[in-house]
C-alpha cells in the first residue's frame, strides 16, 4: 500500500511537470484573446485580477485544501468513494504541489458539523522526528499510508493530516448537528492565507526551513513574543511574492450554507486575488460554490465519477491560476447566480429586495415589514407587486378629427 | 507588520508616514481608516499638516527599564499593535443605511485647479483619484448611481450622465484626462450655483425613472472645490433652499481653504447647526488626506433621525423592489477532446440595454458568434439570462429590456451586507501570567507566553497580543483582528459554531 502511494506521488509529479510544460506551449497560442479582454462591469467588479501582471512562475504558492466532512453527504456516495480514498488522493495532490517548488506550502482544513479545524499545519505538534516503534503502534492512524522512507516533507504533511483527520472524524461522529461550517473553514483559510501572503511566514512548511523546524518553532515563538520587528525582518520577511489558492472538496448536496458569511469570504478572496477552486462530488451542483469559483476565477468541477478524482486533481486543479488564462480547462459552463432568501433560506432567482438593507425575500412578508432591518414597506408598492401582471384594457382611441361631443 | 519593521529599523524615516500601511494589494484595506470627522489618520497627530508635525524619533519612545531587552521587545510589540488597532476604527453600531444612492460628483474645473500644489496639478490629481473613487463607490454601493459634472468658465458641464455603470464613468474621466490640453482644460471661474442647480435637476430628473423611483433613496452631491470664490448669476441662498427642500445632501472637499458659503451649504443641507465644523466639509492637507476624504464618501450615509421618525409614523414605507437573479450562461461550448482547436460555436442573441440618456443609448441587439476573433471580447460572449423572460443580456446590473425586471447579480447585493451585520470589535485580553490560548485561531500564529508581572510600569507597556471575540471567545492576533474587521467581516470562530 505504502509503495503504491509513493509511486502514485511520483507519477503525479511527472504529470505535473508535463502539465506545466503544456502550459508554456499553449501560452503563445492563446495570448491574443487574453489581452483582448475589455473591461466591462465584470472587469471591475468580478474579474478584478485576470488583468494583473503575471509574476514569474517560480514564486512559491500556498495551497489550502478544505475538505467538507459532513457525514450525510459522504454516506450518500459511499458506493462511489470513501473519505479514506479521497484523502489518499488529496495527499497525493498536496505532495505533488509541494514537489513543484521548494518553497511551496500547503494547508489542510477539515470542516464538519462540529466546526472547522486546521489539520495541517498544526503548530502544537512536531511531526518531524521519525517516531519510535511503540508510538507507531499507539498513535499512527493508518500505517499503510505513510512509509518511513517517504520524502520528509511529504511524510510530515501526510502524517499530520491523517492523524488529525482520524481525530476529527471521531468528533464528527460524536456530534449530531447537521450544519455546514464551510463558511468558517473558508474564513480560516482566508485569515491563514492573509498571514502567509502579507505577513511573516515563520510557521513555515517549506522544505528548507522544515529541516530545522525546531529552530523554526523557536523563531516563530520569538517573533510572536515581541521581537516581531527584528526576527521577521531578518528571516522570511521579504516582500512576499507568494501566490495562493484554495481548493474546496465537498460532497454536500444541501444548500444549507450560510449565505452572508460565504459571500463575505468570496469578496475577500476576490480582493486578495486568490482563486477558490471547487471539486464538487455528490449528485447536485452547489450554486454558492459555483458562484465562489466563478467570482474568483477559480475552477468549478462537478465530478460525476469520483473514483478517478486523482486524475482530475492532478490535471485541472493542478494548474496555477496565473497560467489558467492560457489553458482551455474543462468546466461546467453555466453558473447559477442564485441568491438566498432571508426568510425561508431557500435559493431564489426571482425575488424581492428591500431597498434599505438589500435583503432578499422570495415572498412578500405578510407583516409588510422587512425581516432584516424592520423597515415598513410602502403600501402602494406592495399592492402593486401583489397585484401581479394585469392586461391593460385598451382605451378606445378617439378617431382623429372628430370633435368632442358637446353637451 | 512589514511596515512597522521598517520604521523601527530605519529611524531616519519620520514615523508620521502612518496610514499608508496597507501591505495587501488593491482594495483589501485601501478603504480609508480615518474616523469620519475628517480627522487625519492616527499618527499624523491632531493637527495634521505634515510640516507641522514634531519630529518623532523612535528611539525617544523606547525607554529601558529594569527588565532589560525582554521588555524592550514587548514595548515595541505593544506599540505596533496599538498602532494597528488605532488604524482600524470600524463603526460597529448597526445602523441602517439608505443603500441605493444617487450621487452627483461636481469637479472644479476653474483656473484654480491648475495650481501645482498637488502633483502634477490639482486637476490631474483629482481626476485620477476620482477614477479610483468610482471603482470603490460601485464596489460598496452596487446598485447606486452616479453622475459627474464640472464647473468651468462660469458654467457647468456634464461629464457623465447619471448611470449605474462604473465603466461608463471611468471612460468619461479617461476621455477628460486625454482631452485636457484642448477643450476641457481648467478655465475661468467656478459657479457653485450653476453646478448645484444642474446637479439638483439631474438628481430630481433621475428619480423619476428606473428602479429608484422613491424619495427614500439618498440624493447626494459631492463637490470638489479648488477655488476660494464662486461667481454666480443669482442668489445662491435660494439654491441652497431648494437643495434643502429636495432633501439633497451636499458634501464638500476643499482643496485650498475653507470657504464660508461652502460651510453654510454643507451645514444647511445636512441638517446641522450653523457654522459648526462638519464631517461633511473637509479641507485637504495633503494628497493622502485628499484620498481619505474622498474614500469617506464611499460609505453609505446613515439614515438620519428625521427619516427614521418619518418611517415610524408610517407616512410611507420604503419600497420593495422586484429583482431577478440571472444565471450566467456561456454560449460558447468548446469541445476539445482530441483537437484543442476544434470548437463548436453557437451564435447567441443578446439584447443589451445601454446607459440611459447617453449618446449610445439606442437599443442594441447584438449577435455574438463566440468566435475567438479579433474584436470580440470574451466577456461579451458570456451572457446572463433573465429568469423571468429568458432573454439574454450581456451586462449587469441592468433592467431587462424585454420585461423590465431589474437584473442584478446576487453578489452585487451581498457586497453591502456587511454594513448590515457589522462584526463586533474584539477586545484585548489583559496581560496575565498564563493564557488559555496558545495560537491565533485564524492564522495559527503562536502567541507569546504569559509573563509574571513585576511592576505596574511594565504592565502598561505590555500587551497580551491576544484579541478575543466576545461571542465565540476565540483569540486572534492583531493582524487577523484587523483583517477580519476590515476585509472579511466574518469571525472565523463564530462561523464554526
Ligand atoms: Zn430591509
Ligand atoms: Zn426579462
Ligand atoms: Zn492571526
Ligand atoms: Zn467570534
Amino acid at each position: 500500500m505504502a509503495t503504491t502511494t509513493t509511486a502514485l506521488a511520483t507519477t503525479t509529479t511527472a504529470l505535473a511537470t508535463t502539465t506545466t510544460a503544456l502550459a508554456t506551449t499553449t501560452t503563445c497560442k492563446a495570448q491574443p484573446t487574453y489581452y483582448n479582454r475589455q473591461p466591462t462591469m465584470d472587469a471591475i467588479s468580478d474579474r478584478v485580477f485576470t488583468e494583473s501582471v503575471d509574476s514569474s512562475n517560480d514564486d512559491p504558492s500556498l495551497l489550502t485544501v478544505i475538505l467538507d466532512l459532513s457525514p450525510a453527504s459522504w454516506y450518500n456516495i459511499k458506493d462511489q468513494i470513501s473519505i479514506n480514498e479521497i484523502t489518499k488522493s488529496l495527499l497525493v495532490f498536496m505532495n505533488a504541489h509541494l514537489s513543484l517548488n521548494n518553497s511551496n506550502q500547503v494547508a489542510f482544513i477539515a470542516s464538519g458539523p462540529q466546526g472547522s479545524k486546521f489539520l495541517y499545519p498544526n503548530p502544537g505538534k512536531v511531526y518531524d522526528e521519525i517516531r519510535t516503534r511503540e508510538e507507531d503502534v499507539d498513535r499512527e492512524p493508518s500505517p499503510g499510508l505513510v512509509s518511513k522512507e517517504m520524502y520528509r516533507q511529504f511524510r510530515v504533511v501526510d502524517e499530520a493530516v491523517l492523524e488529525e483527520l482520524n481525530q476529527c472524524l471521531k468528533e464528527v461522529l460524536a456530534t449530531d448537528t447537521h450544519k455546514s461550517a464551510l463558511s468558517g473553514a473558508l474564513s480560516m483559510a482566508l485569515t491563514y492565507t492573509n498571514r502567509m501572503l502579507t505577513l511573516d511566514q515563520s510557521i513555515s512548511t517549506t522544505t528548507a526551513s522544515a529541516i530545522n523546524s525546531t529552530t523554526n518553532m523557536k523563531a516563530s515563538s520569538n517573533a510572536a513574543g515581541g521581537s516581531g520587528a527584528a526576527a521577521s525582518g531578518t528571516a522570511a520577511n521579504s516582500v512576499s511574492l507568494m501566490k495562493a489558492r484554495i481548493l474546496i472538496v465537498s460532497a454536500n448536496d444541501e444548500d444549507d450554507i450560510k449565505y452572508i458569511p460565504i459571500m463575505n469570504s468570496i469578496f475577500t478572496a476576490q480582493k486578495m486575488k486568490l482563486s477558490i477552486d471547487v471539486a464538487k462530488l455528490g449528485t447536485k451542483n452547489s450554486s454558492y460554490l459555483q458562484q465562489a469559483a466563478d467570482a474568483t476565477d477559480g475552477i468549478y468541477l462537478h465530478i460525476d465519477d469520483p473514483k478517478a478524482i486523482i486524475q482530475v486533481l492532478s490535471t485541472a486543479f493542478f494548474v496555477e491560476p496565473s497560467i489558467r488564462p492560457y489553458i482551455i480547462l474543462p468546466t461546467n459552463s453555466n453558473v447559477n447566480y442564485r441568491a438566498s432568501c432571508f426568510i425561508t433560506g431557500k435559493s431564489v432567482d426571482l425575488g424581492y429586495v428591500c431597498s434599505v438593507c438589500l435583503c432578499i425575500m422570495s415572498v412578500i412578508p405578510d407583516t409588510g415589514k422587512c425581516p432584516a432591518c424592520g423597515c415598513v414597506f410602502d403600501d402602494r408598492v406592495l399592492a402593486q407587486l401583489k397585484r401581479g401582471p394585469v392586461v391593460m384594457s385598451r382605451k378606445k382611441r378617439k378617431v382623429e378629427g372628430t370633435p368632442a361631443v358637446n353637451p | 507588520m512589514d511596515d512597522s519593521d521598517e520604521e523601527y529599523l530605519s529611524p531616519s524615516m519620520p514615523p508620521s508616514r502612518g496610514s499608508t500601511d496597507s501591505p495587501k494589494g488593491d482594495g483589501v484595506s485601501r478603504r480609508t481608516r480615518s474616523s469620519a470627522n475628517g480627522a487625519i489618520s492616527d499618527l499624523k497627530g491632531a493637527n495634521g499638516y505634515a510640516w507641522e508635525d514634531e519630529i518623532q524619533r523612535s528611539w525617544d519612545i523606547v525607554k529601558n527599564d529594569e527588565n532589560g531587552d525582554r521588555s524592550l521587545e514587548s514595548i515595541i510589540q505593544s506599540m505596533i499593535e496599538a498602532r494597528k488597532k488605532k488604524i482600524m476604527r470600524n463603526p460597529s453600531t448597526p445602523f441602517q443605511r439608505g443603500i441605493i444612492r444617487t450621487l452627483i460628483v461636481v469637479i472644479d474645473g476653474s483656473l484654480a485647479m491648475l495650481e501645482k500644489d498637488l502633483r502634477p496639478t490639482r486637476f490631474a490629481m483629482t481626476l485620477s483619484l476620482i477614477q479610483e473613487f468610482i471603482v470603490e463607490f460601485f464596489d460598496q454601493n452596487p446598485i447606486s448611481q452616479m453622475g459627474i459634472l464640472m464647473m468651468r468658465n462660469g458654467v457647468s458641464n456634464v461629464i457623465s450622465e447619471v448611470s449605474g455603470l462604473p465603466q461608463y464613468h471611468i471612460d468619461k474621466i479617461r476621455q477628460l484626462k486625454a482631452r485636457q490640453h484642448n477643450r476641457y482644460e481648467p478655465k475661468g471661474d467656478p459657479s457653485l450655483q450653476n453646478s448645484l442647480e444642474m446637479a439638483r435637476s439631474m438628481l430630481m430628473y433621475n428619480f423619476g425613472g428606473g428602479h429608484s423611483n422613491d424619495t427614500k433613496n439618498s440624493k447626494e452631491i459631492l463637490l470638489i472645490f479648488g477655488a476660494l470664490f464662486t461667481s454666480d448669476p443669482g442668489d445662491i441662498h435660494k439654491t441652497i433652499d431648494h437643495l434643502v427642500r429636495d432633501d439633497i445632501k451636499v458634501k464638500i472637499i476643499g482643496l485650498s481653504a475653507q470657504v464660508s458659503i461652502c460651510q453654510e451649504l454643507v451645514n444647511r443641507t445636512n441638517n446641522e447647526q450653523k457654522s459648526i465644523s462638519s464631517k461633511n466639509y473637509g479641507v485637504i492637507m495633503h494628497e493622502t488626506h485628499f484620498r481619505e476624504l474622498l474614500m469617506d464618501c464611499v460609505v453609505p450615509l446613515p439614515i438620519s433621525e428625521k427619516d427614521k421618525a418619518e418611517q415610524n409614523e408610517k407616512k410611507n414605507g420604503v419600497p420593495l423592489i422586484k429583482m431577478g437573479f440571472p444565471s450566467k450562461i456561456q454560449p460558447k461550448f468548446t469541445v476539445s477532446i482530441n483537437n484543442p482547436n476544434f470548437n463548436i460555436d453557437f451564435p447567441q442573441l443578446s439584447a443589451s440595454h445601454p446607459t440611459q440618456g447617453s449618446e449610445d443609448s439606442k437599443q442594441v441587439v447584438e449577435v455574438s458568434t463566440g468566435e475567438l476573433g479579433s474584436d470580440m471580447n470574451p466577456n461579451n460572449v458570456i451572457g446572463y439570462q433573465c429568469p423571468q423572460c429568458k432573454n439574454k443580456v450581456s451586462n449587469l446590473p441592468t433592467v431587462c429590456p424585454v420585461c423590465g425586471l431589474m437584473l442584478i447579480l446576487s453578489t452585487h447585493l451581498a457586497r453591502s451586507y456587511h454594513h448590515l451585520v457589522p462584526l463586533a470589535p474584539f477586545t484585548e485580553v489583559p496581560v496575565s501570567s498564563s493564557y488559555t490560548s496558545q495560537y491565533c485561531y485564524g492564522c495559527l500564529l503562536m502567541f507569546p507566553k504569559g509573563v509574571s508581572v513585576k511592576s505596574k510600569a511594565s504592565l502598561e507597556s505590555m500587551t497580551s497580543s491576544r484579541y478575543r471575540c466576545m461571542k465565540c471567545s476565540n483569540d486572534f492576533c492583531i493582524d487577523c483582528d484587523v483583517f477580519v474587521h476590515e476585509a472579511l467581516h466574518n469571525c472565523p470562530g463564530c462561523e464554526n459554531n
